[in-house]
């Protein structure tokens, strides 16, 4: 079931003027219930405008926005609830912490729900769980943590509004290895604890191909290439036309065949490739 | 927020965008200098006429330039009510309750608006839609730079003002970065009374403060990097100079500025 859908949507940047940018054109796509989708692309590629299009931020230019099959922009005035609903952490959401404690900035999104103070106090508490900052942290001023920690809270922060769709721009971008599984891992344990829907943008295909069930490639403001991560990474010679990594051992596999091994297409994880390896020369070989 | 045409530079070829920065700076400055020597219905025509030669001249589409109007229609219509209830004269036009119009005033309303309308088209044209703010602050500190001697510190005046002028449009797309960050978050800008509304505009400006900050600290840091010490001893990789159109476009201006003082003297209706 199809919880999120773009039908034709275009976004022109500046329109009328001479710095008139087409961001999207003609993008349709729809995500389904549940899943955890990928947006992968260039830089300039549209994955932001198209993220802010998911929660009513920006109206796009032609088309429309589907939430549940309700067009998002029927009742302009709701659009409040249809942001409660779709949570967004934009692209570096640490520059937008400003309440005294850490704490209190996780609960200003609930706080505005107009949740009761026992509600918004667990929810921050749980919040905080998903993402991994410890209590004691809680009660310091936003200023004071390290960017890793900034950014968690900013996540935490629309976590706690509980979404019923969670979309998160570059939400592991400029962090070292081990921060970024931890916040891919808080943000699929969010997925399946709560049930909902996570959308999320990422310039790293090793993360895609770990983390989602769909995949959507944007390339110059379209969508180049979208299904089942199975269904993406079998035509990896597409993402390396437009430019794209695929995971290295995709990489390495589309090298074998290129030599004449006969492995199948679309293998990205490495106990994948290691099977068919195995299944190509006999159980006698290690690899 | 992304439609605010302050300072919009808008690129086109045309005479205008080609002129040298300074004189066009100078010619601004004779341009506000003339809208205030009229004082007819012919002058003022003249100064429309020569408002609409300029638009013609710089082929800038007018609904843009017109755009620039916009933030100043507040101030344009106070002056004119102003003007209109408040200029007394000799002959009166209507007169209720306590209230006299005299035709007087309503020349005065008029030859204001024109005048302020003029101004603000004429400076813009000038100034931003065809000038860089490059461009603009380095004929800043060329024309400033006489006043080194009596130790005005020109290049540094012109360094600030450029470092500001860069950092608007940044600024304001930081703003709305930011407002549509806590927008995701539910803060509401558009209802609720006035403490409402002021409370929800703290989200924005911390952050936007505190960017700020470290941004002002981090162009600090990367011009010290790049050793960045003040005026003394830098040249300029582009040197602009002076053309024969340059001096032409001031004879023309100065020729206007007499035809606006002879059209002064062929009295027909009110004069100012
Ligand atoms: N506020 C804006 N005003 C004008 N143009 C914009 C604005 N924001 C984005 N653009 C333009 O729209 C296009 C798409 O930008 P977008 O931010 O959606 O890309 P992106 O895929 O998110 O890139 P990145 O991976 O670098 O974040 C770019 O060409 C960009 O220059
Ligand atoms: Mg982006």
């Amino acid at each position: 079931m199809a919880v999120l859908t773009l039908e034709h949507v275009s976004y022109i940047y500046g329109e009328g003027t001479p710095f008139e940018i087409r961001a999207l054109d003609d993008v349709s796509l729809s995500v389904r219930e549940g899943t955890v989708t990928g947006i992968i692309g260039h830089t300039g590629s549209g994955k932001s405008t198209m993220v802010q299009l998911f929660n009513g931020l920006e109206k796009p230019t032609a088309g429309r926005v589907l939430l549940d099959g309700k067009d998002i922009w029927a009742e302009p005035k709701k659009m409040r609830d249809i942001r409660f609903r779709v949570g967004l952490v934009m692209q570096y959401p640490e520059y937008q912490l400003f309440e005294e404690t850490i704490r209190a900035d996780i609960a200003f999104g609930p706080r505005n729900m107009g949740l009761t103070e026992e509600e918004i106090s667990r929810r921050t508490k749980e919040a905080a769980a998903f993402v991994g900052l410890e209590e004691a942290l809680l009660d310091r001023s936003p200023f004071e943590l390290s960017g890793g920690q900034k950014r968690r809270a900013a996540i935490a922060g629309i976590m706690a509004m509980r979404p019923e769709i969670l979309v998160l721009d570059e939400p592991a971008a400029g962090l070292d290895p081990r921060g970024r599984d931890a916040i891919l891992e808080g943000i699929r344990a969010y997925g399946k604890e709560t049930g909902s829907t996570v959308i999320i943008v990422s310039h790293s295909m090793e993360d895609m191909a770990a983390y989602c069930d769909d995949i959507v490639v944007m390339a110059q403001a379209k969508v180049c290439l979208s299904g089942t991560r199975d269904e993406v990474f079998a035509n990896a010679k597409r993402l390396t036309d437009v430019g794209l990594d695929v995971p290295q051992i995709t990489h390495l596999m589309m090298k074998l065949r290129a030599r004449g091994v006969a492995v199948p297409e679309g293998i990205y994880t490495v106990e994948a490739a290691s099977a068919a390896l195995r299944k190509l020369f006999g159980k006698g070989h290690t690899v | 927020m992304k439609n605010i045409a302050f300072g919009q530079y808008y690129p086109a070829h045309s005479p205008l965008h080609a002129m040298d920065a300074r004189m066009k700076v100078i010619l601004s400055v004779l341009y506000i200098v003339a809208a205030f020597l009229c004082k007819n219905v012919l002058a003022f025509g003249a100064l429309l006429v020569s408002a609409a030669v300029l638009l013609i001249l710089s082929r800038i589409p007018a609904r843009i330039v017109l755009r620039s109007l916009r933030p100043l229609f507040f101030i344009m219509l106070f002056t004119a009510v102003l003007n209109l209830f408040f200029a007394t004269g000799t002959s009166v036009l209507v007169s209720f309750w306590r209230i006299t119009i005299y035709v007087e005033g309503v020349y005065s309303a008029v030859f204001m608006l024109v005048r302020i309308i003029v101004l603000i088209f004429g400076t813009s044209i000038f100034l931003t839609y065809t000038t860089t703010p490059i461009a603009l602050t380095d004929a800043i500190e060329s024309l400033l730079s006489p006043l080194r001697l009596i130790r005005f510190p020109a290049h540094e005046f012109a360094m600030m003002m450029s470092i500001a002028l860069r950092f608007i449009p940044t600024l304001m797309e930081e703003t709305s970065k930011i407002m549509n960050a806590q927008k995701a978050r539910g803060v509401d800008f558009s209802s609720g009374g006035l403490v409402k509304r002021a409370k929800a505009l703290v989200p924005i400006l911390i952050p936007l403060i505190v960017s700020s900050v470290r941004r002002a600290d981090e162009l600090a840091m990367a011009m010290e990097c790049r050793c960045y010490r003040g005026g003394k001893g830098r040249t300029k990789m582009k040197v602009s100079h002076l053309r024969i159109g340059d001096f032409a476009a001031l004879a023309c201006m100065i020729a206007f500025g007499a035809t606006l003082l002879y059209l002064n003297h062929r009295g027909i209706g009110y004069t100012m």
